[in-house]
């Protein structure tokens, strides 16, 4: 079965908020030790997808696959087992919790009973925040969310993904209120995910950002995946034209039609070397 | 003395209203040295106590969750009730205990349902709960008292009401829960996604959480702490009457907010609550032990809580200043 080759193989997803067609049909893939960019336009779909790949919504329609098993009630608690972690677009810290609370966040080191490993949970937190580079020295894990910039707080998020050496990160705009420092430590980390054999997906509508550290992107318009490409079939220039292509015809020229793997369902299932 | 400074930074809101007991204490001795060095006065204190701060434990949990439960104080009453005819009927006052913790289990599970599955907002949802129960325990007993009276000098009354070592039994139980319920809050996973699910439970939910659960189970702990209080105070006084309980409605939850756990959630302590509720009973018994009217008790009761609160508003401003410094430093570096 084809589904079976994918990390994660989400089928004819629908999804809808009330009137909002939140995603139309999509169909998206992630192979072992691939890094898949999501790009397009705010409100696009990209979040909501995530969120259903980590189980916080339901699909209305569609299929997902996971290592090749079928989740028709895909939970958090689920993904997390399955090793998935979703870096949210979204705060999602406690503010008045320090930062080795919010990094295990659900996911706390227990001893017997459930009672937490504190010690171990705060050496870990603090080699993450080493390796992302955002540790400053002035802050400890131990101070509280509310204490730390917005910089640190995304990197606190991040942390998330580090400290559980997750086989599938899933990054929703994580470049966003960084620094140029901060962004550059966060592509490295993106792009050593492949080193380590783990498969990501890298959400951002800047493609400056995506560009560099994936191999594959899925272009999402209103809901509906309108392009995908390999990396080594498009430059940076040929990216950005598509895009605002998209943002103003909301389509894509038709001399891309050739390597738009949206456009050629057969082709679509080649593995990648 | 670096580490004690650092422990007090740390603590400064379980120093403060450590700090206003003593204080308080500190008042009723020099009025009445005699009685506040007689240790018959404490024995007092330490007897009825109890009554306030088990069930502000519980409650203690569910306002760091950001909710609030009405009902624990007609809960109390369903407790001593069930206690009373399960203990009259079969005898067994070990049968008597197991029911009155799994009624009330099942009391505060209703509660939970209500708020976490159905989204009754809890203030709303268990002010009804609190007439309902109160009306179950008036239909039950048609309104009279039942008296535990044979049950004095058992082996189940000296075990919960008893003294050991010259201290009240029921003091010791308290002791005891206080340090389960500190164990869980801050050692144990559970109490973590309490603090959560207070401090951000949209942010709790979406890192996978589940805070319907954990609202449920809390919801269910305050209706077991507070049936086995009930049972408590029906014990120590051998009597269960239909308006037992009514009195803790504010009292535990004013010991909460005093030992400063805040109604907006996300944080507080079981340290706090149980010096809040010692703070409280302190009062009652220090007004009665210098001679002058109860009606004293409210009086001083108020000024308390303000002093409390405004010591709250103090330490809780100067950390705000203190997070503008560092943010301020951050953004200069
Ligand atoms: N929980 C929700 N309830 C209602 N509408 C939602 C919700 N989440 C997303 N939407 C809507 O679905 C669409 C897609 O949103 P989203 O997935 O966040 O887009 P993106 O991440 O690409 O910016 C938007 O129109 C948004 O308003
Ligand atoms: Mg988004």
């Amino acid at each position: 079965m084809v589904e079976e080759s994918y990390v994660i193989y989400a089928k004819n997803i629908v999804k809808r908020f009330g009137n909002i067609v939140a995603l139309n049909n999509v169909t998206f893939k992630l192979r072992k030790k691939e890094i898949v960019g999501v790009v397009g336009d705010n409100g696009a779909g990209k979040s909501t997808l995530m969120k259903i790949l980590f189980g916080i919504h339901k699909p209305d329609r569609g299929e997902l696959y996971i290592k090749g098993k079928l989740y028709p009630e895909l939970t958090p608690k689920k993904a997390y087992e399955l090793g998935i972690v979703l870096i949210h677009q979204e705060r999602t810290l406690c503010p008045h919790h320090s930062v080795w609370r919010n990094i295990f966040m659900a996911r706390e080191l227990t001893g017997r009973f459930g009672f937490l490993k504190i010690d171990e949970m705060k050496k870990r937190s603090e080699k993450a925040l080493q390796e992302l580079g955002l540790i400053s020295r002035i802050e400890s894990v131990d101070t509280p969310a509310n204490y730390l910039s917005g910089g640190y707080q995304q990197g606190v998020q991040i942390s998330r993904a580090l400290v559980f050496d997750a086989d599938v990160v899933i990054l929703d705009e994580p470049t966003n209120a960084l620094s140029l420092k901060e962004v550059q430590k966060v592509l490295e980390y993106v792009k050593q995910l492949k080193e380590r054999g783990k498969s990501g997906i890298m959400i951002s509508h800047n493609i400056y950002h995506v560009y560099p550290v994936v191999d594959r992107f899925v272009i999402l318009n209103k809901g509906m995946v309108v392009g995908e490409f390999w990396k080594k079939d498009l430059n940076l220039e040929d990216l950005s034209h598509i895009m605002l292509s998209i943002a103003e015809t909301g389509k894509i020229p038709p001399e891309y039609s050739k390597i738009n793997l949206a456009e050629k369902p057969d082709s679509k299932e080649v593995e990648i070397k | 003395m670096k580490n004690i400074k650092s422990f007090i930074e740390r603590h400064k809101l379980q120093v403060a209203i450590f700090g206003i007991f003593l204080t308080l204490w500190l008042i009723f001795y020099i009025v009445n040295p005699y009685a506040f060095s007689n240790p018959y006065t404490y024995t007092a204190l330490l007897s009825v106590t109890p009554f306030t701060i088990l069930p502000a434990l519980g409650l203690t949990y569910i306002i760091i969750a950001t909710e609030v439960d009405l009902s624990f104080s007609s809960i109390m009453a369903v407790g001593a009730m069930t206690f009373a005819y399960i203990w009259q009927d079969t005898g067994s006052a070990l049968l008597g205990v197991i029911a009155l913790l799994v009624v009330g289990l099942i009391a505060g599970a209703f509660n939970g349902i209500l708020i976490a599955k159905l989204k009754v907002p809890s203030l709303i949802g268990t002010i009804g709960t609190m007439f309902f129960w109160r009306g179950i325990v008036l239909v039950v007993t048609g309104g009279y008292g039942m008296s535990l009276h044979k049950i004095e000098n058992t082996y189940v009354q000296k075990i919960f009401v008893g003294t050991f070592l010259g201290i009240p039994s029921q003091f010791i139980w308290t002791v005891l829960i206080t340090i389960v319920f500190w164990l869980i809050l801050n050692r144990h996973k559970f109490g973590a996604y309490v603090y959560y699910i207070g401090d951000n439970r949209l942010a709790a939910k979406m890192v996978g959480i589940n805070t319907e659960r954990t609202l449920l189970y809390i919801f269910s702990l305050e209706g077991m702490i507070a049936a086995f209080a009930g049972f408590l105070v029906a014990l120590s006084l051998g009597t269960v009457w239909p308006a037992l309980g009514d009195i803790y409605m504010l009292k535990s939850i004013a010991a909460v907010v005093i030992g400063g756990t805040p109604l907006t959630g996300g944080v507080g302590t079981i340290f706090g609550t149980f010096m809040g509720g010692l703070m409280l009973d302190l009062i009652e018994t220090g007004i009665l032990a210098i001679g002058v009217s109860g009606f004293w008790i409210k009086v001083v009761d108020g000024v308390v809580i303000v002093i409390a609160l405004i010591a709250q508003a103090l330490i809780r401003e100067g950390e705000l200043a203190k997070i503008r410094r560092k943010k301020e430093a951050l953004a200069k570096e």
